[in-house]
């Protein structure tokens, strides 16, 4: 029984931290500029062949090889503003968020065509590893999973500070709740944009690197991280990132107990109906409120 | 134009016309704010008060004419480089930061200062001015009185230590005895030789404070001179505001 217990403990707190890393990103985007990046799933492909790409071929240490990836997110999230968003703001006005959403889901195709020409359809392994595990009674907890929890997690806490702490994160967060207001205080509100896509990249960059070392590099590999990443988002409440992380570790439970309880293909219908019991609930989602404007 | 001081201008809108996509809602605007001046636009509600205050500070997009701050043109800067430029503009419905604190909201307000001390100096000043903000400043904005919020709002314009302050009906949905208190700010301003451009609906509110006052009507400005000469002028103010 207490093998059972650890296994699922193990595989909540590995799935939830990989969902929590996934969801901030996605999250962060839609909260201050209105936009859901269809193409968040192809950043975290993206990142998991960049760190493949810089320990194997490269033969960069696999630290280094990390930060590369996040680097190649993040560059390539600022592409995705001076190249895409940037142009979309100015000529779509109001109609912006069906475009940017219509335009990311050709860039994702396009993002995962362009790394299956360069790596091949098969899958490839991740480089980032960690071997052994500590064995807990009858069972025993990776060290990867181990690795992957707390590098979410201090990748998550490093982001909140530099959203709640820096004068970088406080335009962030003056942009998201009120754009005009943030422009009258002399905040360059596109500039802040390219840093929100540039950090999302870099976090979705990190993300593919852990996901993809639990499971395989495939140009796909960000697909289900992002689908799950869009259900925490709407079941904590569209931009509300703490909400997103317990919503993220809180379904993972449910899912990892679900997929040993009754089979693994029964994990994801139960998410499903979890949110859709949830929206049922609460419209705005668990933590989200309908906003009331005083006058 | 009658110049009560004889400074120099910190504000000047020449011929300035701007919409929303369709006719023209300010039709050719022109009017100087000087240096250590209250000018006051007063007209009816709908006739582009604030669309005028949105253009100057680069909310509404510019369809024509020129805007110069202390004589540097700037109608071709985007929003966030008027602010720079010494344009504070506390808009209608004070856009506050609903979720940060007042205190964080203040210090937005600052945003473009570099210098902390200089930031510290101008807090001192705001909680000097408006005392409810020192004990109010750890509470999230959305949490706050209507009267609080406007207390913020013009605060938060102060923080940016701008040329030119421009206040979008301060009074608009108080209760009379919170727009009194807002009025007083306002004359403490007026004391401190702040240079304000002032949209207001009601004359006889600020007829007192005004040195120039001008009559806004259907995105033009009809008559100008000094507040005395308007209030004088029952045909004016019953043609135009209903009396």
């Amino acid at each position: 029984m207490l093998d059972v217990v650890v296994a699922v403990v193990t595989t909540a707190l590995t799935n939830g931290a990989l969902y929590a890393l996934a969801t901030i990103g996605l999250s962060l985007v839609w909260g201050s500029m209105g936009m859901l990046n269809m193409a968040h799933g192809g950043l975290l492909a993206l990142g998991g062949y960049a760190a493949y790409t810089g320990s194997v071929q490269l033969g960069l240490p696999l630290p280094l090889a990390i930060v590369f990836a996040m680097l190649a997110g993040a560059a390539m999230g600022a592409l995705l503003h001076l190249l895409v968003v940037r142009q979309l703001l100015r000529s779509s006005g109001a109609g912006f968020e069906t475009a940017v959403m219509i335009a990311t889901v050709g860039i994702s195709i396009a993002l995962q065509n362009a790394l299956l020409l360069l790596y091949g359809g098969q899958p490839l392994g991740q480089p980032f590893d960690v071997p052994g595990s500590i064995p807990v009674g009858a069972g025993a907890v990776p060290w990867l999973n181990v690795t992957i929890v707390l590098v979410s997690v201090g990748v998550m806490a490093a982001a909140s500070l530099l959203i709640a702490r820096t004068k970088m994160g406080r335009a962030i967060r003056a942009t998201a709740q009120n754009r005009d207001a943030a422009l009258l205080m002399g905040v360059p509100v596109q500039r802040v944009y390219l840093q929100v896509l540039a950090l999302s990249g870099a976090l979705a960059g990190i993300c593919g690197v852990l996901v993809s070392s639990i499971t395989q590099l495939t140009p796909t590999l960000g697909a289900d991280p992002m689908l799950k990443a869009f259900i925490m988002c709407v079941v904590a409440g569209l931009g509300n990132l703490p909400g997103a992380i317990a919503a993220a570790f809180g379904l993972a439970l449910v899912e990892a107990a679900m997929q040993f309880a009754a089979g693994a293909r029964w994990g994801f219908p139960t998410l499903l109906l979890l949110v859709i019991a949830i929206l049922i609930w609460r419209p705005a989602g668990l933590f989200g409120r309908a906003r009331i404007q005083r006058l | 134009m009658p110049d009560p001081t004889g400074a120099a201008v910190a504000l000047a809108l020449k011929d300035v016309r701007a919409g929303y996509g369709g006719p023209d809602v300010l039709k050719g605007v022109s009017l100087e704010v000087p240096r250590g001046c209250i000018v006051t636009v007063v007209g009816p509600n709908g006739h582009g008060k604030s669309t005028l205050l949105r253009t100057v500070s680069g909310l509404t997009r510019l369809r024509g004419g020129r805007i110069l701050a202390l004589g540097a043109e700037i109608q071709d800067h985007a929003a966030h480089r008027r602010a720079a430029a010494g344009i504070a503009h506390v808009p209608q419905g004070d856009l506050l930061f609903p979720d940060m604190t007042v205190l964080e909201n203040l210090r937005m307000g600052a945003y473009l200062e570099r210098d902390a001390a200089q930031e510290k100096r101008r807090l001192d000043e705001v909680f000097a001015l408006l005392p409810r903000l020192a004990e109010r400043r750890t509470q999230v904005a959305a949490s706050l009185s209507g009267g609080e919020r406007r207390m913020v709002g013009i605060g938060r314009g102060l923080m940016a230590g701008g040329q030119v302050l421009m206040l979008d009906e301060p009074s608009l949905g108080l209760a009379p005895l919170v727009i009194e208190q807002i009025y007083e700010v306002i004359a403490r301003l007026r004391e401190q030789g702040r240079t304000i451009l002032l949209v207001e609906e009601n004359p006889a509110r600020v007829a007192e404070l005004s040195d120039v006052m001008h009559l806004f009507d259907d995105g033009e400005i009809v008559w100008s001179g000094a507040p005395d000469d308007l209030m004088n002028r029952e045909e004016l103010l019953a043609t135009y505001l209903g009396g």
